[in-house]
This record gives C-alpha cells, structure tokens and sequence, in this order.
C-alpha cells in the first residue's frame, strides 16, 4: 500500500525540451526555502496557498467583489486589489470569477492523479529519451511526495530528473535521491555572503548537499549503477542573472569548485540566459519585481563568461548555454 | 500562339551545365534552406521562370479579389481566343459525355504548344473546362439543395478522385485508345446507343492528347532544326523523340515516363478539378531501374527531371511509402529520388509520404529532415495503416485496399477505382446542435443524455438532406460533367461504357463528407453539460438566446461557457464528448447508402469553412460570430493551452479507421527549436508516436511569425517571395493568399512548446 500523499503544484508543463534529457514533463512544486530577487516562478515562492489574479482574462465584472465575504477584495482603475490581511483564502472569489482571471496559485494534487497525469505522454518519453522532471519551488520542500512520486514513476519505467536549488535538509536528499535518474543542480553563487544578498542564504548546505550528491554517484560507480539499477547524472545549472550571478568573478569561482571537486562526476554545466517572461507572474501577484526592466543578455558578454569557464578548466563539450540572447543589432 | 511572358534576361540566359554568372542579382528570391543539393545552372532558371509565373499572378486560383493561392497547373494568358467556336457554344450544348468530349478535344486541339529554352520536360496548359464548358444544375437539383443548405448539408460534385496513371504507363496512348474504339465498336454492335456515344466522347478525348504530345515532337524538331547551340539542339531532339514514341506508345526510359506522366497530369488538369495523382514510387520504379541499369541516367538527371515536372504542374498530389500487395514496405529508391527532387527545389508541392511501422528508416527519416529543413509542410505524414484500414471497413477487399494512396488534402483513396466526391460535400455541424438546442428547450429537456439523443436525431436529418441532395445530384452528374479523361485511366469505364462518376463506372463510389465544428460542437455540448445540466447555472432558453444575439450584454456568461474545459487539452471528460459526436457521424453516415448503394463515409476535416464564419453566428462554446471555427479535427484557435502532446493525445482518441481522413495541422515557430539539434529527430519522433497512438495525419508548418506578420503587409519584400505554408489542405504560397486567410493562418500559430 503507498500512502495518501498529495502536494501543492503551481503548474504541470508538458513537452519540456530544456529540464533534462529528451522530451519531459516538468511539475512545478510549490515552496522554497530560497528568496532569489530574479526568481522565476514567484508564485511558487510561499508553500502556503494563495490567489493571484491576471488582468489580461479579468472583464471587470466585479463578481468577485461581491462574492467576498470578508471585504478584502476592492477595485480601482489599475485593476482588482486583495487585502492580504483580510483574506482568508476561503476561494469565493476564485468560484465567482467566470473567466478564471481571479485562480489559486497552487494546486491539489493526490498521488495517484499526478501519477497518472504524467503517464499520459509515457510513450512520447520513451520515444525521446525523456521522463518527467520536478522542479519548483524547491521540490526537496515536498521531499516525501517527491520521494514517493520518483518511486511510482521508477516502477513504471518512467525516467525521473530533480531539478533542485540544493536548499534542503539532508534527510529530504536522502529520501528522493534514491529514486532519481538525474540531478538538475543549481549552482547561483559561490560566495557565501553574496549569496546571502542575492537569494536570503548562504550556500553551506547547498554545496554540502551538492557534495553529498557527488559521494552518492562515487560510491555507486559513476557510470554503472546504483543500487536498484539505475545511474545517477548530474547536470549543474547557473542562471544567468545580470550583476547578481553572471559576473566575470562568480562564473570563474564556479568553474573552479566544478573543477576542483566535481570534474569526476558533472556531465553538464548550463548556463541559463536570463529572461523576462515571467514579469506577468510579478504582475498578477500584484508585486514589483528588481529584474523587470532587464534587458536579454547579449552575445558578447556571454561569450566573456564562457571564456572564463573554459579558462578554468571546464571541458568545452561540457559547457551549454541555453535560454534567449539579444540579437547583435538590438 | 500564346507564349509564357518570361523575363528576357532568363530566357536567354545559356543553357544548362555552364555557370551563369549573372543570375543572382535578378534572380531576387533564394531558397533560404540549409541546402542537400546543389541546383544546376539550368534548374536555376527554371525554377526562377516558376517563381515568377507564381508571383506574378499568372498562376493565381480563384479570382484577383479573392485569390486563393499560386498552385494553378495552368498558366493565364488571357481568355480562350475560339470560345465562341467551341462546339457547345457553337452548335448547341448537350448534356452528354459525347457532347463533352468534344468540346475537350476542340480545346485541346487549339492549345498552343510551349517548348522554352533549357526545359527536357516540356508541356503547359491555359484553359480549364471550366472556362469553356457549362456547368449547370437544373433548377429542380437546385431547389433540393437549398433544403438541405438549410439543414446543413451542402457541396457539388466536381471530380476529387486520383486515376490510376499505371495504366497509361503500361498501355500507352495508343493502347488506351484500341481499348475504347473496341468497346464502342461492341456497343455499337450490340446498339447500345448510349454507352457507344459516351465512348465516342472518350475517344475524341484521347485522339487529342495524342494529337497534343505529337505536336510537340514537330514544334522540338522545328526548334532543333533552327538551332545553333550543340546543348540546345541536341535537347530539343530528344524532345522531340521522347514526343514521338510517348504520343500513342508506353515510354521505355526514366525520361520518357517523366514526361509522359507530366503529359498525363497536365490533361487531367484540363478538366479543372483537384485530383491526386497516385504513388509516383511504384510508378516509375521499373523504369528508373532499367535506364539506370543502361547506363543512360545519373542520379542528378532522375532528380533534376521530376525537379523540373514539379515546377510545371505546381506540385500536385504525389504519395510515397505505403506497403505493397504483400504489406511489405513498398519504399524503393524512387521514393528517395522524388523526396530529393523536392528538397532540390523547395517552393510548391503536395508529396504525401505514408508511414507505417516497417518504413524504410533511412526513407521516414529523409521524409522528416526535408520536412523539417524546409519547414513548410511538405511532405505531409500520413498513417498509411490506418488509411488502408478504413478502406476495409467500408468494404473495399483486401487485393484493392493495399493500394489506398494519399490523394489531396487529408483524404485517400484507390488509384482508378474510387469515386467518393472527396471534399466537396459537407455537413456543417453546428446547424444540428442548433436545431438541438431549440428542440430540447421545446420538449423540457433536463439532463445531457436525452440532448444527445436529440442531437443524433437533428442529425440524421441533415444526414438525410445531404443523401437526398447528393442522389438527386448523381441521376444527373454523368451526363453534366464526368470525368471521362480520368476515366481512361480508370478501372472500368472504358469496358463498362460508364463514366466513372456515374452510377458504377469504377467499383468504389462511397460519398464522402466533411464536417466542420466538431471540435466547436464539442466544447459547446460539454459546457451546455455543466453549466446547464449538472451546475444549472443558466437555461437551454438563455444559451439561445445569447448566442442568437453574439452574447450582447451576456460577457460573464460567454466568458463562463469559454472557460469550461475544452478539446484539444487532453481532458477524458471533453475527449469523449469529441468522440461521441465522431461516433454518431460514422454510425449515421455509415448507415446510410447514395444511389450507387454505397454507404457515406465522414471525413474529419474542411478545407475552408473555418475562415467563413460570418453566416454561422455565435456558438456556446463561448465563440463570438465573427471568429473562426475550428480547423478540421484541431481545437479551436487559442483553446489548446496544454501543449502539442496534449492536443496530439486528445486527437488520437478518435477512431480514424472510420473516417476518411482528419489531419494534426501543427505551426511553430522557429524558436520552438532554440538551441536543438537535428530538429528532425523530433519531428520524427513525434509522428511516429503519434501515429502509433492513432493519429492518421500530419501537416507540419515551422514559420516565423514575426516574419508572416509582416509580409502581410510587405507582400513585395523580397526575403517574402517564397514562403510556402501549409493553408489548410493544400500548400500555397504566403502573399499570394488573400488576407483573411493570412490572418486565421498567422493567428492559429499557437503552440510554444511540445
């Protein structure tokens, strides 16, 4: 008997071609122990539900004003406001909205359903050399279903990828790691001090864990297998974030941990070009966010930090940049 | 005589196998495609004469105001200078085959003949039937159809059939011929004076064809004997040769079937409908094995012949692949030949390849990295399996079923042998769920199971119209237009004295049917079940009324119904919906029989009707009156949030073997493939398990849309000349559509990732 497990989802992505190996679908977790200024997916940010609301789908029709029944919820020309100290998160508001402008920002999901959910393009993984990846959020923050979910997955062939900031506790590590193909792992800054500024910690766990990953691979024989069969890979991943972690220093101290202590056992390191995109989320959150106004990184400035990767001794057909780059002329 | 208006640079430009060095900076457009093949010299000119035919207009279909698109075989030189002599016109019109056959003869007759400089293959044609020849239905078929519009049910029969070509191949003119005077003479003897009259028209048809290919042997020989170039010369000798023998007698080289097989199209074209042509592999296997095994063709030559047959004809419906008599993979190395031929000069075509889990590898995966360098949905992917399934399940055994072949848009049928008025007939699917609608509010309808069964009842009325319409249609098609040169390579007609339209002329005359909706009709029966049914937040009444007035002062309702699931998301509960309707139409249809007592058959498919929706009004699937309908099979623009698998999931579940035909129209962009290589592999992967899951088609187009945005309003932007996409069941060149297509075309760009 598997246990009645269930987790917080912000969003189910089919058909990733860029969260590990092959054609996958990537299941975005809610909660995170980290407060990155550039994050991503903010409304994955709080393990704790809550509701956002989208003004491209609102029709202004004041439905879920009314539906509210503690009066947190008013508007103005700039759109629909919450007052976050009223609210009690009860969803009449979500109910009342007739074109799903007003939603949650997570969503329940049993094991089971999850389970079967992914499965549906299990014949697309195969064909494509994929499987189903979880990402965040931190998905070490929902570690027993994460574990559980790998293991279901593991029995149904399907290949499974962590995609993982590192923030965790070891116990949460060891609980998934077992039923994991391929480890996503973010490295965002070496510095400790810097990564306090930039993300709201310090990296020691993370490197620990990082570290912990490594032994993991070693004493299962990179390359061979671990215990139940299965080899474990390990892709490192640096976002790359305009004066935060895409500086010169931070890419070259990154490159030499990678180097020093890693050479054995990462097969990829991605640079992740920034973008803008999820500003929307910013907007629905009824945030502002530091990053909105940044431009796409442009050719030149990444060719200087692959340099310095490869400088330091990273191996060239290890090293991938991904992600959108300005065009030459803009 | 009319000759082509050319650019004077190209045309006098040298003959082919020496450099010209001037051809570049006139030559405005490029293929901008990583390159497999070097075009020649001599296919750069010709393939610049092609593209400036298209461009300029002079390959337009359909009108100047309302174009719709570049792919005409014929070439406009203005109106037929002996209308007034044409025997209809001249000595009174008769509704008969013979009258017909006739009338095409003189056409034909008076064609000229256009033999350019650098061609090997030679042949054009500037009129149609249709420009000549009346057309019209009495007034009693017309009343019937008008009833039936009014139900739903609509389309006149106008040829869409595929001949089988291996007649001729094999028989040559000259044996086509022996074969009708015979079976007149029988007729004749046993005074059967109908069936003797139409073989009469049949063999005035073929005496002119022959008379067409031997006028262009005289005209090469003409040309050869006034030449001074050595190229030149000896290449219109051989025209003339090839001309010659190929005019009554069964080609006996590579070239000699090429051309004849131009000839053979090129006449078909004259009739003036969309027919597909057949599998261009097997037919030209035997001889591309003998020249080659004489010695007497490269492998650039193979290509370079076919390159040039494309350019003329506009593409045209080719299959490749497929299985043989033994299901065994019927690919061979024509089947590579004509692929290369395509990815040699790119621009228009309709090459299908029919896929099947034994396929030739290294063949599917040329298929998909054509397919994907070029990125204009050429070849299109079919699921041969299923295609020949279906032919089955409606009867057709197994010794005839093997032969199914991709014939025009997304329907197929066996070569000579099928006469089914493939997609021009329809059933327009919202005029039932309306009628549903009214009816179940009339009757107090309270729960989704008996609205469906309403639904079934409204219909197998339209159903019933369309039966009545199309029969009262087929007592007189025969005689008003048959398709008598499509005849003479058909199984039957000659022996029978029957034209293939009419009633049993070839052994297959199934009536197909395209349907357009479902997917609209689906999201609309799922909302109508949870928002009236089972949450009964609204009325059946005020679902009518709102969508009678286009939701006017209903947006929260409108945005209520939008926002329940939709098809195409991979969603059972909204899949089985989908399904159900399919169901019932191939249950109703297939229960069915038209005059030939053969039995209707749905297709999941229509060509254009989505981007006329003026007249069909708002719809409970949250649809305002002026947007699209959904294309085909595909969920309706916008409604696809989940991704391409997801869509390719909820299409899968539909049952092709019943159907004639629903194809995945699929458009991405560029970016879809950031950073990926060998994009091919994905397109292959991607059919392949799509096709296993049941998907039976594909179109795939990857275009910029950025790039589409603005050659809408920079049609004369030389970087735009080019661009061919996928419309709906047939390929055309971008700024050569009218706008409204450009636009649904441009807006249905929707999927961001797999």
């Amino acid at each position: 008997m598997y246990e009645a497990l269930s987790c917080q989802v912000i969003e189910i992505s089919r058909g990733t071609m860029h969260d590990g190996p092959g054609l996958r679908t990537t299941v975005f977790l809610k909660g995170c122990p980290l407060r990155c200024l550039w994050c991503q997916n903010p409304e994955g940010m709080s393990a704790a539900q809550g509701v956002w609301w989208e003004e491209r789908k609102c029709i202004r029709c004041l439905a879920c004003v009314e539906a509210c029944p503690s009066g947190a919820l008013w508007d103005n020309e700039t759109g629909i406001h919450r007052d976050r100290g009223k609210c009690t998160l009860c969803g009449a508001c979500v109910e009342a909205c007739p074109s799903q402008a007003m939603t949650f920002t997570g969503q329940e999901w049993s094991l089971d359903d999850l389970v079967r959910a992914v499965l549906k393009d299990r014949d697309y993984y195969e064909a494509f050399g994929g499987g189903v990846t979880v990402s965040g959020g931190e998905p070490l923050s929902q570690h027993r279903f994460v574990g559980q979910f790998f293991r279901r997955l593991r029995e149904a062939g399907v290949h499974t990828a962590l995609d993982t900031c590192g923030s965790a506790p070891a116990a949460a590590l060891d609980a998934v790691l077992p039923y994991t193909d391929h480890v996503l792992f973010d490295i965002k800054i070496l510095d400790p001090a810097l990564h306090q500024q930039f993300t709201g910690q310090s990296n020691g766990v993370i490197l620990q864990n990082l570290m912990a990953v490594a032994e993991t691979m070693r004493q299962n024989h990179w390359g061979r297998t671990l215990s139940e069969g299965h080899a474990l890979r390990l892709w490192i991943r640096t976002p790359l974030i305009p004066d935060a972690t895409a500086t010169v220093d931070n890419i070259a101290a990154i490159a030499r941990f990678i180097h020093q202590n890693l050479r054995d056992v990462v097969e990829r390191w991605e640079l992740c070009a920034f973008n803008s995109a999820c500003k929307r989320k910013y907007d629905k959150l009824g945030l502002t966010w530091t990053y909105e106004d940044y431009p796409l990184m442009d050719q030149h400035s990444i060719d200087a930090l692959e340099r310095v990767a490869l400088a330091a001794g990273i191996p060239r057909e290890k090293l991938v940049v991904s992600g959108l780059v300005a065009k030459a002329s803009a | 005589m009319g000759t082509v208006l050319l650019d004077e640079r190209v045309a006098d430009t040298a003959p082919g196998g020496r450099p010209i060095a001037d051809l570049a900076p006139h030559s405005g457009v490029v293929m901008k495609v990583p390159p497999k093949f070097v075009q020649s010299p001599r296919i750069q000119i010709l393939a610049q004469r092609s593209r400036e035919l298209a461009i300029s207009g002079k390959r337009r279909l359909g009108t100047e105001d309302m174009p719709l698109g570049d792919h005409a075989c014929w070439i406009h030189i203005g109106p037929f200078p002996q209308l007034d002599e044409l025997p209809s016109r001249a000595n009174g019109y008769e509704a008969t085959g013979e009258s017909w056959g006739r009338d095409y003869a003189f056409l034909v007759d008076h064609f000229p003949v256009d033999i350019h400089r650098d061609e090997r293959i030679v042949g054009e044609i500037h009129w149609e039937m249709h420009m000549v020849r009346q057309y019209v239905w009495p007034d009693s078929v017309r009343e019937v159809g008008k009833w039936a519009a009014e139900l739903g049910a609509s389309g006149y029969s106008s040829g869409h059939t595929c001949p089988d070509l291996a007649i001729g191949l094999s028989q040559g003119w000259g044996g086509i011929l022996e074969r009708i005077k015979e079976s007149r003479e029988k007729y004749v003897r046993l005074d059967n004076q109908p069936k003797a009259s139409y073989l009469y028209g049949l063999q005035m048809i073929c005496e002119s064809v022959i008379g067409f290919i031997q006028r262009h042997a005289e005209k090469a020989l003409e040309l050869a004997q006034a030449e001074t170039d050595p190229w030149q010369k000896q290449t219109y000798q051989r025209i003339a040769e090839c001309c010659a023998h190929i005019a009554v007698n069964a080609p006996r080289t590579y070239y000699e079937g090429v051309q004849w097989i131009h000839f053979a199209v090129i006449m078909d074209r004259v009739v003036g409908h969309g027919n597909g042509y057949g599998r261009l592999d097997l037919y030209l296997i035997d001889l591309y094995r003998k020249s080659r095994a004489a010695g007497e063709l490269s492998d650039e030559e193979a290509r370079e012949y076919l390159s040039e047959m494309f350019l003329k004809l506009r593409g045209q419906f080719f299959s490749l692949g497929g299985r043989d008599a033994e299901l065994k993979d019927a690919t061979n190395e024509m089947s590579f030949v004509v692929l290369e031929a395509y990815d040699l000069i790119g621009d228009y075509n309709n090459l299908g390849v029919m896929w099947h889990p034994g396929i030739n590898r290294d063949f599917y995966n040329y298929a998909c990295d054509v397919l994907a360098r070029h990125g204009e949905s050429i070849p299109v992917l079919v699921n041969y399996d299923l295609m020949r399934e279906a032919e089955l399940r409606s009867g057709v055994p197994e010794e005839d079923a093997w032969k199914v072949v991709y014939s025009g848009c997304q329907w197929f049928c066996i070569p000579g042998k099928e006469f089914c008025d493939q997609d021009v007939n329809s059933i327009n699917l919202i005029s039932p769920m309306k009628r549903t609608i009214a009816a179940a509010i009339d009757r107090g309808i309270t729960d989704f199971e008996s609205f469906y069964a309403l639904f079934d009842e409204e219909l197998t009325l339209t159903a019933r119209a369309l039966r009545e319409w199309k029969n009262s249609q087929y007592e007189l098609l025969g005689s008003l237009w048959p398709e008598m040169y499509t005849s003479m390579n058909s199984h039957g007609p000659i022996e029978r004295g029957i034209d293939m339209v009419d009633n049993r002329g070839v052994d297959y005359q199934y009536t197909s049917v395209n349907i357009l909706g479902i997917p609209n009709v689906a999201d609309a029966f799922h909302a109508i079940r949870k928002l009236v049914f089972e949450e009964q937040r609204y009325t059946l009444a005020e679902v009518k009324e709102a969508t009678e007035t286009n939701w006017a002062g209903r947006e929260p309702m409108r945005q209520r119904f939008l926002n329940q699931g939709k098809f195409g998301n991979d969603l059972d509960e909204v899949d089985a919906v989908f399904v159900r309707i399919t169901e019932s139409l191939a249950r109703i249809l297939g229960s069915m029989v038209n005059l030939r007592g053969q039995e209707f058959r749905a297709s999941l498919f229509h060509f254009q009707g989505h981007v006329t929706p003026d007249a069909i009004g708002a719809t409970p699937d949250g649809r305002l009156a002026h947007e699209y309908l959904a294309h085909g099979i595909n969920p309706q623009v916008g409604r696809a949030t989940e991704g391409l698998l997801a869509t390719a999931n909820s299409i899968a579940k539909v049952d092709q073997r019943k159907f004639q035909g629903g194809t995945m129209q699929i458009e991405l962009q560029p970016r879809f493939f950031d950073g990926k290589e060998e994009i091919w592999k994905y397109v292959r992967d991607f059919t392949e398990v799509f096709f296993k899951k049941g998907g039976i088609q594909v179109n795939l187009n990857i275009m910029d849309l950025k790039k589409l945005q603005d050659a809408m309003d920079h049609p004369e932007n030389p970087d735009y000349q080019n661009i061919i996409v996928r419309v709906t069941g047939y390929a055309s060149r971008f700024i050569c559509l009218p706008r409204s297509y450009q636009k649904e075309f441009v807006e249905r760009m929707n999927y961001e990732g797999f």
